[in-house]
């Protein structure tokens, strides 16, 4: 069964006003349990309307949002554990710490969820590890972390109420490639050992090339594309046509494509370039 | 004695922050470094690495601990600098933030770009000329009317590129300008810098995240820890992989897969950091290996 299911979604801003704008349009989609799914598009798409309907930010328009096929809405007043369920994290989260020390801050999920104390420390540890961030940074003041460092400490907060769904929104961006590695791979990580599903936006299709098992593609608050990474990669042709970048690894097979060398255009890892060179190169003319 | 031909000269730059407990973390150590007039330079290095500390002392945001600044021949870091001479600086090296909500003042595009020559007391009739034509190199003429609220990102970028150009510099410094920009944003950015470098003769700063980004400079300086690890064309920055990965930073994907490819001994020989030109490379290994069958 999917994971969470969006049923003939709609969400407006501004509905009832002349400035009425459809950001999601009749979106139906189903996300596979304990799969990796990437979400992308170009500014304005949708993307991040469509993260806030998961965990019951906002209320579809019309539609349903299903998690494990019960509507989320269907008891509004326990929205509040969908969302300990389905944890989110934002655009640049670092701005959201507030707390003195990264130990209270990490707490504070868990707190509210009224766990004991022996739980929550065990929780935060193991959240901490999953991110990279060793035991001696709990007593710090976040504050005094680096960019880095303040992300990884807002991701393990959200880590820390062990979602099942994990869902974040760019969670890379502004981040060097070694800061950038290390994020995905604990994303990576909590999903090989809990089993949980995860939903990922990125502008950058090296890393959803890198870390996705599906990925959907929206456009204008449409969903254009929904399949595995294979799939959506070899439609670079309406990736590029809607305003996305395809990994620079496929961009030099359409370069070679179109110097009149036959390559197989839909390959997007470097393994993959590897294997198809190594091809060419030992093929006589 | 300053070089006629260096636009920007470093010498001996050293700055260190004050810590809560008193101490002082270094940020940058004893760096020289000489910045050509028309140059196109990316600066990389991981986060925390000294380069945003670098761009605000060239543009006077920050102050040194000890060495100097010229900027076109004239030393920024002249405790004696009245305060014209630092307005006049200020306009010949503009720079350009990440957060494209943070640099717009006005409610309309152009009264945001007129902002800076407004600001320098230029006469109206030239602001006119100056805000119509930056904003016709940025590709925003016909948003001149517009809000800028109502604009992507990569618009809004473009916008705050011409409120800095109205002001005629000399020097464009880009601190991840692209970093919150989508694909459509990020190409939008990037093909106006070098159109900027390019047709307008401005000196390009770029300071990037992005190796694909770097590739299209000239010239790449590598930052670690406050100190300059290395300086050169992308060709022979980006054949030090391993260098770079120990840093923290990495190659752009079309070099990574030579540098696998050469691990299966397949050479492939020539500049590879821009797709087309990997491409090119590739074929001239087919050719060869033809010629020689």
């Amino acid at each position: 069964m999917a994971k969470i299911k969006l049923e003939n979604v709609s969400f407006f801003y501004g509905k009832g006003t002349a400035y009425c704008k459809e950001a999601l349009k009749n979106v139906n989609i189903e996300i596979k349990e304990g799969s990796i799914t990437g979400l992308i598009g170009h500014t304005g798409s949708g993307k991040s309307t469509m993260l806030q309907l998961l965990n019951g930010l906002s209320t579809p328009g019309e539609g349903k949002v299903y998690l494990d096929g019960v509507d989320i809405w269907e008891k509004p007043k326990e929205i509040g554990k969908v969302r300990y369920r389905v944890g989110l994290v934002m655009q640049y989260p670092e701005y959201q710490l507030f707390e003195e020390t990264v130990e209270k801050d990490i707490a504070f999920g868990p707190k509210n969820m009224g766990l004991s104390n022996e739980e929550i420390s065990e929780r935060i540890r193991e959240a901490i590890d999953f991110v990279g961030l060793s035991p001696d940074v709990l007593q710090k003041n976040p504050f005094d972390l680096s960019g880095g460092q303040k992300r990884r400490v807002a991701i393990a907060g959200v880590i820390a109420m062990r979602p099942e769904v994990l869902v974040l929104d760019e969670p890379a961006a502004g981040l060097d490639p070694q800061g950038r590695d290390v994020i995905l791979d604990g994303v990576f990580k909590y999903r090989e050992k809990t089993g949980a599903t995860i939903i990922i936006v990125s502008h950058s299709m090296e890393d959803m090339a890198r870390l996705c098992d599906d990925i959907i593609v929206l456009s204008h608050g449409e969903v254009v594309l929904h399949g595995t990474r294979d799939e959506v990669f070899s439609e670079s042709q309406m990736l590029e046509r809607i305003g996305l970048a395809v990994p620079q690894i496929t961009l030099l097979m359409h370069e070679l494509s179109a110097r009149g060398i036959k390559v197989n255009n839909g390959i997007y890892t470097e393994s993959a370039a590897v294997e198809e060179i190594a091809r060419l190169m030992k093929g006589t003319k | 004695m300053v070089n006629s031909d260096s636009y920007i000269k470093i010498e001996n730059l050293s700055i260190s922050y004050e810590e809560d407990d008193g101490g002082r973390t270094s940020v940058l150590k004893n760096i020289s470094l000489d910045i050509k007039k028309g140059e196109y330079l990316a600066v990389l290095g991981h986060n925390g690495s000294g380069k945003s500390t670098l761009a605000k002392l060239l543009n006077m945001i920050l102050e040194p601990d000890e060495g100097k600044i010229y900027i076109d021949g004239k030393e920024i870091t002249d405790p004696n600098m009245t305060e014209d001479d630092v307005f006049e600086l200020r306009k010949k090296v503009g720079m350009v933030f990440q957060n494209p909500d943070n640099q717009l003042v006005a409610t309309i595009v152009e009264d945001d770009v007129a902002f800076g020559p407004e600001n320098l007391g230029i006469p109206s009739a030239e602001i006119r000329e100056r805000v119509d034509e930056a904003l016709r190199v940025v590709g925003m003429s016909e948003h001149a009317k517009g809000e800028p609220a109502r604009l992507s990102g990569g618009q809004k970028q473009r916008i705050a590129i011409a409120g800095i150009l109205a002001m005629k510099p000399d020097c464009m410094i880009f601190d991840e300008s692209t970093a919150m920009l989508d694909p459509l944003g990020r190409r939008d950015i990037m093909n106006t810098i070098e159109k900027l470098n390019r047709e307008h003769g401005i000196t390009i700063i770029m300071i990037t995240h992005y190796m694909d980004e770097a590739a299209r400079a000239n010239r790449i300086v590598v930052l670690d820890d406050g100190e300059i690890l290395m300086d050169g064309t992308p060709a022979e920055i980006f054949e030090k992989q391993d260098k770079l990965r120990e840093c923290g930073l990495d190659v752009p994907q079309c070099v990574g897969l030579v540098h696998s490819l050469k691990a299966r001994g397949i050479n492939i020989e020539g500049e590879c950091h821009t797709p087309a030109a990997c491409a090119e490379a590739i074929i001239a290994a087919l050719n060869k290996r033809d010629g020689k069958n």
